[in-house]
Order: C-alpha cells, then structure tokens, then sequence
C-alpha cells in the first residue's frame, strides 16, 4: 500500500502545474474563455510537444505508453488551472481507435494524435438527447463505396475545433447495430458550431449530404458496442481525475478567502456557517479524488474496475459540482464577478456534469452491477 | 500508487503463520456474541495474541507489543478481519487509547508498570472523558483531584463509559486546579478500578441491549473520596490537556483502517436471498438503487479510513484528515440506515425472534447508528476539528499550531 504519487508522477506533476502558472495563468483564461475558440492553440501544441497527449498510445505509434495513473496526474493539474481545450475529447477519441482501429487507422491517426497535431473527439449524442448507444439515431444510407450522412449530432465536446469526428451512427435494426465512422471535419457538408450559454465546449455538428467512404468505418459495421464501452470506460477516469483538480482549485480557493475576507471585524472563516461550507467541500473533493485514483490504479493492475469506474464518474460529477455550489456560498458575491475566475470553474462543473453520462446515468450502470457484483476482498 | 498492500515473501510466509496460529486459537463462536461465555473466549485470544506481541502489534516490544511495521501489521490486520475478529478480539478502546497516551506521556516506570498488562490482554481498559457537565467540552469537567500526601482524591462523575462485561483499570481527566487557566488545570490518572468509592452503574440507552439489541452498554462512574496513588498521574499536574490532546487525536480517525464497513456485504446478501414478486429482491430495480447508495457511502469510507491508515502509518503530517473521516462516517451511518430502512420496510427495525431475518443487526444498526453521532466528539466538533486543521480564517502560523498531530 502506497498512495503517493512516484518520482516520475511527481515530475509531471510539476511539468503541468509549472506550465499553467506560466502560460496559462487565470487571467489569460477568463480571456480566452470569451473567444470563439474557447481554447488556446499554443497551449494545446506544448501539451503536444510534451507527450501529454500520447501518453496511452503505444511506443511504436509515437506515444509514451506510460499508464493510466500518469495520464490521471496530468489530466488532474490541467484541470486545476483549469486549462480549457480538446485534451479530454482527443485522448478518448485516441482510446476508441487504439481499441477498434485497423493498423493504418492506428498508424494514421495515434500518431498525429501523439504529437499534438490532430484534434479529435466523439460524436454520440443526438438532439433527442440521452447518453448512451440507445441514444445513437442518425443513420446513414449507402450509395456504392460511400455512406451518405444526413442529420445532427448535438453537445459533441470540441466538435468545433476537431480535425477528426468518430461519429457513432445506427446501421441496423438491433439494440446494439451501431457503427463508427471517422469523419474528416474538412469533408463537404460537415459543420460544427459552438453552442453558447452555461457550456464550456459543446458543439452541434450538421451533416448535410456529407459523403463518407465505408473505408472510414472504425471497427467492423455494427459490432463495436463492446470496443467502444471498453474504451469509454478505460477513458472515463482521466475526464474525472480532471474534475478532481477542478475542485481542489476551488477548494484552495475557498481557503484563502476564508482567511482574507474579513467581516464584522473577523476573517469569515471563522464563523461556523463558513465553515460548514468548506468541510462540506473538502468531503466531495476528497471522495472524487479517492474514487478517481482507485479506479486508474485498477485499470493499471488489470484489476476488475467497472464498478469502480462507475463509482468515480458519479462522485466526481457530483463531487465537483457541489465543490463550486459551496464555494460560492463561501465567495457569495466575489464568487461571481467574472475576473475572479471562481466562475470558470463553475462552468466546467455543470458542462462536464453530463459528459460521458450524468451521475444518474453511472448509478444506474451500478445498480444492474448488483445481483452479480463481487467485492475485491471475497 | 497501490491501494492493495504488496505482498512481500517475507510478508506472505507471515500470513501462513499468523493464518495457523490462528486455525489453532481463534475460538468458535456461537450464540450471543457478548454472552460471558463467548467473551471469555474473546479475553483468552486476546492474552494469547499478547504473548506473540499480536494484541498491540506496534507496540515497542519492551512494553510488551510486537514493535512490527506497517507490511506485517496490515497482514494481522487482515487475517483477523478475515475471521470477523478485531484487534483486540474484545472492547477495549481504553487501552488502546491510554496505551497510546503513556508511551507519550508516560515516566519510565509507568511505562514498565502500566502498558504491559494493556499490550499483553492481562486487564481491560475504559476511557472515562465525559461529564455530566462536560461533553464537547471536555477541559470544562467537574471532576476534582485534590492532592492529600502521597495521593490524590477524586471525586466527580463520568457517563457514557465502557460496556458490559466489567474492566480493570480507568482513565480520566480531572481538574486539579478548580481556579486556574482553562486547559493548565486538568490532570489525566490512570486508576485502578477496584478502588474504594468507585460506583459503576449501567445508564438507560437507546442502544444498550437492554432490548435484546448490540453492545451499547454504556456505565455512569461515580468517584466518592477515591484515594488515588500519585504515582499514577500521567504527565504532570495540570497537563493533562496536552495528555488528552494525544489520545483525542487517534480517536477523531486519524489512525485510519483497511476494514470494509460490513453493512453493504450484508445488505447486499440479504437482498439476494430476499424475494419480491417471487424474485430475488436484488434484481428489483428501486432495491438496487438503495443498494448503490450504500456502496456509494461504504466505499468512500473504506477509501477515507485506507488513506488514513496509510498516512498514519507511513508517518505523514495529517492535519484533518481524522476528523473528516469520522464525520463521514457518523453521517454517513445516518443515510445508510435509512437506505436499509427503504430496503427492508419494517424488517429494518423489528429484533423479534421469529420475524427477523438479520438476528438483531438491523434493529441494532438503525440505533447504534444514532448512538455513533456522539462518541469521540459529536460529529459538530469533528467539524470544528477539520476547521482549525485546514486553517479556515486562520493564519498558516495558526493553522500549524492546531494541525499538529500524533502517530
């Protein structure tokens, strides 16, 4: 039992905390939250540049290899800042082709994914909004060589900034008769815009007429329910180890505020109420990153990791966003001021809430786990 | 990070030890498990774990402990836990409190007189900490000591002590200077409980098994004119705050746990062997969902109490880790009572021999569970704890002051 993080993990985490006090400090972000864009693109290629991006892509595709648990470090410190940007989607997009990719597919896109220089993310939802692959109703018809796209997929994260959509479509009657296409944003008829509001990076993607080669199918034709569940789920952690250091920021923020604010002749943190507020906080945040660290641990021992998998995106989302709910009742009026930057992280509480599935979605996952669960020490 | 303890050669040949050891000695239980039959049972391991230095594993093995580290401690830990024992196999949270206290605070000589009858399982200890009047409050209590030659006499009262199967030795904190400064006045002795004047009576208590129900026996302790021997004040006089701050520490959760909180397996257990409709209750849908929700709870705990454990062990300044994980744990009681309440219906609260399908543990639970919210600081002070521990409104200065900690 040893639940520090190694040398190597102490490294990176250095490496990113480092990089976003110099280059991506709170200000420069509430700037760039503003643009269209919504991310920087120097800091997505010196994330690039120092492997952060293909730290689970294999050696021989350019990548690192390194784990799940590194990858989680370095997903936690970005998420600290909070860094904006396609880190997560490209990654997870990444995992779904490692998983069902042929060997030039692997050769094509891991490697550009690696270094830095492919956006990428996954299409799945659809404006009849659910997550899952029950939600997957866009479907194409053929035309010789070509699949024929028609439709919209909606809160696709960074749709806007990918190079690369995998775009999950219906091709079959059945529960489960889904496809992966590898849709090239630059194909006619294919665009994507941003969605404004309380978001952080959902976009709606519009196929008109946009024409596919089948050669752009990932996996075999309606046989990749269980290599994209896989994926997914290998995936989900690294998106929570994100929100973990979400929550720690806010929690750090908290803190201090408590000591700097004074009222009615004391700093507020010392009044019980407050208080409350920040120990509530620290439970949520602690919890999403236990539950977080376990499951990237399983995943690295090639343990039995669904229920845990499960357990930690409900905690995290839930966990990260209570974190902000309290810290704004800490912050009350200076939590909302823009400049502040205690808002930024609010806006990723709510928008990666639902991302992969809300809290209700994985609850439910580990509730069908119950009849059959075994617990590790049996 | 390894959340699982790594296995060493040296390690694995210790659990075929301490697993034959124990095929020899643990005994079997049936029936009540506090009976005077059973818990008798339960004292002789606990004296035969003393003479392998396995009842205070940690221990410095010239007090009488195994002065064993953390790998081989966590296997003991699991092979007990693995046959529903603990360390120690009975209740004894005075010892293993006080114990911790004397090796801190205690002279030489009361090292070597008093903490080998604790590591060895010779006597059984009960803390006495609250008062009448002094409950969070604990440095406000009424019980004096007043110096009279060689010895001190103390009169006063404690409640909410021990359990139900009788004791050898208390601990309590007195106040020995009625005038003087708030915490420079109190004194912590060590007492013999056999003295003359000392009352023990059983209180009236929601979880006391007066009902049929758990271990929550709980005894009022009147001291009348008890003469005292100074030699068994620990610490000094009117330092026994310093002395109370050692074992308050351990108490509020600091010292962690790799123990699962059984109320899921069980849970869950019951929930397959139940029907509903003519199917196992555990494939109903709304039974699932309360399922989770008590995996959700019991899992953040075992991972609070590992981290803890962890760091305790592993000598980390922890700051307030302990107290976070005994709040979550006491509220967390609460939820999954009620999570078991939606699960069962009435079966959650009936002992009754003939309806009952849990043999006492759910009636038991639903108010051991309300019982819990108090003991080693109301889940309110456990907050105030974690407050001054993160430094809420206070400077780093003052923040280190109030984090420091115990091992």
């Amino acid at each position: 039992m040893d639940l520090s993080l190694t040398d190597q993990q102490e490294m990176l985490k250095q490496a990113v905390d480092d990089f976003v006090s110099r280059d991506a400090p709170i200000e420069s972000l509430i700037e760039l939250q503003q643009t269209e864009r919504g991310f920087s693109d120097d800091m997505w290629r010196t994330a690039g540049e120092l492997g952060w991006l293909g730290m689970l892509i294999p050696e021989e595709y350019g990548g690192s290899n390194t784990g799940y648990t590194d990858a989680g470090v370095v997903f936690e410190a970005l998420g600290k800042g909070p860094v904006p940007g396609p880190f997560f989607s490209t990654v997870l997009a990444g995992e779904i082709i490692k998983e069902l990719g042929n060997d030039s597919q692997k050769e094509n896109y891991l490697t550009r994914i690696a270094n830095g220089s492919l956006i990428a993310t996954l299409a799945m939802s659809e404006p009849d909004y659910q997550w899952g692959v029950a939600g997957v109703q866009l479907t194409p018809t053929e035309d010789g060589e070509d699949y024929i796209l028609n439709g919209e997929k909606s809160f696709v994260y960074d749709g806007h900034a990918a190079d690369l959509i995998i775009t999950a479509v219906r091709t079959g009657s059945g529960d489960n008769d889904i496809s992966l296409l590898l849709v090239d944003t630059s194909t006619l008829g294919v665009s994507a815009r941003k969605l404004e509001g309380f978001t952080s990076s959902e976009s709606s993607v519009v196929f008109a007429n946009a024409r596919i080669p089948k050669s752009a199918l990932l996996g075999e034709s309606n046989a990749i329910t269980d290599g994209l569940h896989a994926a997914l789920m290998r995936a989900t952690p690294l998106l929570c180890a994100y929100k973990v250091g979400g929550a720690q920021a806010v929690f750090d923020l908290s803190v201090q505020y408590s000591r700097d604010r004074v009222q009615f002749g004391r700093p507020i943190g010392r009044f019980q109420f407050v208080q409350n507020h920040i120990v509530q906080l620290v439970i949520h945040l602690d919890s999403a990153r236990w539950t977080t660290y376990e499951a990237l641990w399983k995943m690295d021992t090639g343990r039995e990791t669904e229920a845990a998998i499960h357990l930690a995106k409900a905690v995290t989302s839930d966990g990260y966003r209570q974190a902000c709910d309290y810290g704004h009742e800490v912050h009350a009026g200076t939590g909302v001021v823009r400049e502040y930057g205690l808002t930024l992280y609010t806006r990723q509480s709510r928008s990666l809430f639902h991302a992969l599935g809300e809290p209700r979605y994985h609850r439910k996952q580990l509730a069908k786990l119950m009849p059959t669960l075994q617990l590790d020490d049996e | 990070m390894d959340f699982a303890p790594s296995y060493t050669p040296e390690q694995e040949a210790f659990r075929k030890e301490v697993r034959s050891w124990l095929d020899d000695h643990a005994p079997v239980i049936e029936g009540d498990q506090d009976s005077p039959e059973n818990y008798a049972k339960f004292r002789q391991l606990g004296r035969d774990l003393g003479q392998q230095g396995w009842l205070r594993p940690t221990a410095p093995v010239e007090f009488g402990g195994g002065g064993m580290g953390f790998e081989e401690t966590v296997v003991l830990y699991e092979e007990m836990s693995r046959r529903d024992l603990s360390i120690p196999p009975y209740y004894d949270s005075g010892g293993w409190l006080g114990g911790a206290s004397i090796l801190v605070w205690g002279s030489d000589e009361q090292k070597q007189a008093l903490l080998p009858p604790i590591f060895k399982g010779d006597v059984v200890t009960w803390q006495l900490l609250t008062g009448p009047e002094a409950g969070s409050d604990l440095a406000g209590t009424q019980t004096d000591a007043v110096r009279d030659g060689d010895d001190y006499i103390v009169n006063g009262e404690k409640i909410y002590v021990g359990g139900s199967n009788g004791v050898d030795m208390l601990w309590t904190l007195t106040r020995t200077d009625p005038d003087g400064e708030r915490h420079k006045n109190l004194s912590w002795f060590m007492i013999p409980a056999d003295l003359p004047g000392i009352t023990i009576r059983p209180m009236d208590l929601l979880g006391d098994g007066g009902e049929g129900v758990g271990s929550g026996v709980k005894n009022t302790v009147y001291f009348d004119n008890v003469r005292v021997p100074a030699e068994r004040l620990v610490g000094g006089e009117n330092n026994g705050w310093q002395v109370a701050t050692t074992h308050l520490e351990l108490e509020h959760g600091a010292g962690g746990s790799v123990a699962r909180n059984l109320w899921f397996a069980r849970a869950l257990e019951w929930a397959r062997e139940r029907r509903l409709n003519g199917r196992p209750l555990v494939e109903d849908s709304d039974a699932q969902d309360r399922l989770v929700e008590i995996y959700e709870k019991t899992e953040i705990q075992r991972l609070f109490g590992i981290r803890n454990f962890w760091m305790n062990r592993t000598h980390q300044a922890m700051t307030y880790e302990g107290p976070q994980s005994s709040y979550f744990r006491k509220l967390s009681g609460l939820d999954i009572t009620t999570a078991l309440h939606e699960l069962f219906g009435p079966y959650a609260l009936t002992n009754d021999e003939i309806t009952d399908f849990s043999e006492g543990a759910l009636d038991a639970y639903q108010r051991s569970a309300i019982v819990a919210l108090h003991p080693g600081g109301t889940a309110d002070v456990q907050k105030v704890l974690m407050a001054r521990r993160i430094g809420m409104g206070r400077s780093e200065a003052e923040r280190y002051k109030a984090g420091k900690t115990v091992e």
